[in-house]
């Protein structure tokens, strides 16, 4: 295979992926409205695609198979074979395995993928239909469906839902539709704002060479101030703020919305619902919010998780529901949006609520507490967070064996996020999960130490003043104490925590305290000055020191010097252990 | 040397540098590039032969003073260098006295090192090479410093807990 060939062919592979992520959004919007006409052209435009390029660049498998499932779609959209829920599964069943085919293709250029099962089941189907052709109308009977395969009673009764929409029980279904819709629509109208493909690893060289370059006109605007050339000068002047400019862009093209991600997260509600016989729509809202790629990347497997366990432990079964007076029909809500400069994403349900005495029960049961132990509401629904907790009694496939809940905190902790639980027995769960909007760039306070300048997050200090002496109690058993409008708050100074041996303790009111309240206890720590605020470029800091846990990362300075970022709980957390 | 003389062109470079008065050199094809010692910003809770962070370009990279870490005495002369070294992917930048030439040694020159007794550990000490009566020690340098320098970093975060109090 010439390179030209490879190129075509991988190109098309990353082209079908694409479509394939479109295909689904269509079909789970089409099954939410069977009668949409539009909906179903552009299903069947895609699947056409896919096999004209994929006969082209001579992937012959997938050529096979798809013009199958074009004529199969061919008979839908002529309204040969009715929209079902049975329907809709096997075409996403075919989507599935189309998908997993140009996997392997990517993985192996020649790989010859057998897909006559799927085929023989697309034709039964298909044949099926033909009988029925007499009743095109019928979408609204699950007659057909028995040719296809036995539909499960969950799918007769999704279907009922899907026909009987109007019924002001299942309001959230009605809501979730158009939303559903509004998604793809979306998509093809900004489709003309063309877009191309650029890997990250070299827009993170562009930024690189972006922050090099404002650094270095740092410099020159400084140079300029001693010259006279009132023309150079502009032109610096000028440069400056073109230079801002490209700065804002290049940082801008690592965001990317949430959209793609929600839009999966529709098809895992169904899947998970599905599998356990339950019934539970998905509302997504503020699926155009932005992240950055790093973080979004990372966030989509803790999502699904949350997502399944809403489906799983919190949304109950359609008999308790009705036993509760509740709506049969579950609602999770995923919701994200911006809140002080972080992005929160919510996954909230309408199920049974978490039950803090039974998780203690439970706990205690484990061997994780001790016998008698009794906890604070708050505290014992944390307990979900712990490793090895399951609240369900047996191990389901959909939620795994309760290794979930601990891991999707770390994995967010690890992002600098946090994850908040509130939950109200009977009426439902609540996860917050709250990110920074960017791993790469973060508001920074500038301070000064014994001549080293260091970074602290501006999201963590939660004010800065200047103690008077009256302020400041040294004690003997506690070190020293910041009185704070009532508060007291243990005061630590930079330079001891740094490890600096001091010659003269500097006055407290010569020094400037910085109030920390992010997270745990708050702490007041005192530095020598503060220099300012600005927004800095996280650097990773090479491996030999990426274990010092105060330390979570370095930024260059204006001038060109690296600083590095103090993560203030972790300094202190020795300090304070030495005090206890 | 019959066998060294074919595979001449095929021969390992290697850079030379000077620690104190003593020779080493390290493989050239780890080499990113040398340049003179910058501005750098030092860390705390760090050995003290981890100089600090520097900023190469845009990229935070790590400082290392190779004669401190091997306990060598810096030269006389004050014409220090930095050598800035491709290990495993990551790179990092090593103090030395002065960088002197590239060698391309015969294999037939090159010795195991000699089995001395010795309580310092020797193993980041790849060869022995005797050039006019002059000594040059290869280095690996991944050995010399990255993997003891993470234990050396993760004892000293360790340990800081009562230095700190």
């Amino acid at each position: 295979m010439d390179d030209f060939e490879k190129e075509l062919k991988l190109g098309f592979l990353e082209e079908a992926s694409q479509l394939l992520a479109d295909a689904e959004q269509c079909f789970l919007a089409l099954e939410s409205n069977p009668q949409d006409g539009p909906m179903l052209d552009k299903i069947f435009r895609l699947a056409h695609n896919l096999k004209g390029s994929s006969k082209a660049v001579g992937f012959e498998d997938i050529g096979v198979f798809t013009h199958r499932f074009e004529s199969f779609l061919l008979k839908v959209k002529n309204g040969e074979i009715a929209v079902s829920s049975s329907v809709i599964s096997l075409l996403l069943v075919c989507n599935d395995h189309i998908r997993s085919m140009v996997d392997t293709l990517k993985g192996d250029l020649d790989a010859r993928i057998d897909s006559s099962a799927l085929m023989e089941r697309i034709e039964s189907a298909s044949q099926g239909e033909i009988a029925h052709e007499t009743a095109p109308e019928t979408v609204h009977e699950t007659v057909e469906e028995e040719n296809f395969e036995a539909p499960t009673p969950e799918e007769v009764e999704l279907l009922r839902l899907v026909n009987h929409s109007f019924d002001h029980e299942i309001a959230p279904v009605i809501e979730s539709a158009p939303i559903v819709k509004a998604a793809p629509v979306a998509t093809a109208a900004s489709a003309p704002e063309e877009l191309i493909r650029v890997s990250l690893a070299r827009l993170e060289k562009l930024i690189n060479s972006v922050g090099e370059l404002v650094i270095l006109q740092t410099v020159l605007r400084e140079q300029s101030l001693s010259s006279n050339a009132h023309l150079l000068r502009k032109t610096i002047h000028q440069m400056g703020k073109v230079t801002k400019e490209v700065q804002d862009i290049s940082m801008s093209l690592r965001m990317v919305p949430l959209r793609q991600t929600f839009q999966k997260m529709q098809r895992i509600v169904r899947d998970t619902s599905g599998m356990l016989g339950k019934k539970v729509g998905l509302l997504t809202s503020g699926d155009d919010t932005e992240l950055d790629k790093t973080v979004l990347e990372n966030i989509s497997d803790p999502l699904v998780h949350l997502i399944r366990n809403a489906c799983d432990h919190g949304v109950e079964s359609p008999e308790t529901r009705l036993s509760k007076g509740k709506p049969e029909s579950g609602t999770v809500k995923l919701n994200a949006y911006h809140q002080s400069g972080k992005l929160v994403i919510e996954v909230k349900d309408d199920g049974g609520g978490i039950d803090g005495a039974k998780l203690t029960a439970k706990a205690i049961e484990k061997g994780i507490l001790k016998p008698g132990t009794v906890l604070p509401e708050q505290e014992a629904i944390h307990l979900i967070f712990h490793p090895g907790f399951s609240t369900k009694a047996q191990v389901t496939e959909v939620s795994g064996r309760g290794v979930g809940m601990d891991v999707v905190k770390t994995n967010i902790e690890a992002l600098q996020g946090e994850v908040q639980v509130e939950t109200v027995l009977g009426e439902g769960t609540t996860f917050k999960v709250i990110l920074p909007l960017t791993l790469a760039i973060i508001d920074g306070m500038v301070v000064q130490n014994e001549g080293c300048r260091f970074v602290v997050p501006l999201s963590h200090v939660h004010e800065t003043l200047k103690p008077g002496m009256e302020d400041v109690k040294h004690t003997t058993t506690m070190g020293e104490v910041l009185l704070l409008r009532g508060e007291n708050l243990p005061l630590y100074r930079l330079n001891t925590l740094l490890g600096h041996k001091q010659a003269a303790m500097k006055a407290a009111n010569q020094q400037i305290a910085m109030v920390i309240r992010y997270a745990g206890n708050p702490f007041a720590v005192l530095v020598d000055d503060i220099l300012g605020q600005q927004q800095v470029v996280i650097k990773e800091v090479g491996q030999e020191i990426q274990n010092l846990k105060w330390m979570s990362g370095s930024a260059i300075l204006g001038d060109g010097k690296p600083a590095i970022i103090i993560e203030m709980n972790e300094l202190v957390k020795p300090a304070k252990r030495g005090a206890a | 040397m019959s066998h060294a003389k074919n595979a001449n062109s095929n021969r390992e470079r290697f850079l030379s540098f000077s620690l104190g008065c003593e020779e080493y050199a390290v493989p050239l094809l780890a080499v990113r590039e040398v340049i003179a010692l910058p501005e750098y910003t030092p860390v705390p809770y760090t050995p003290s032969y981890f100089l600090g962070i520097m900023n190469l370009r845009g990229q935070v990279i790590s400082i290392m003073d190779l004669r401190q870490k091997l306990g060598i005495k810096p030269g006389a002369n004050t014409e220090t260098a930095v050598i800035i070294c491709d290990l495993n992917g990551a790179s990092i930048g090593v103090v030395v006295d002065s960088v002197n030439t590239v060698l391309n040694p015969d294999a037939a020159d090159v010795s195991d090192k000699p089995e001395i007794q010795s309580n310092r550990p020797t193993d980041y000490i790849t060869g022995v090479y005797r050039k006019d009566k002059k000594l040059i020690l290869f280095l690996d340098l991944s050995r010399s410093l990255s993997l003891e320098d993470h234990a050396a970093v993760r004892k000293s975060a360790e340990v800081r807990a009562p230095k700190a109090a």
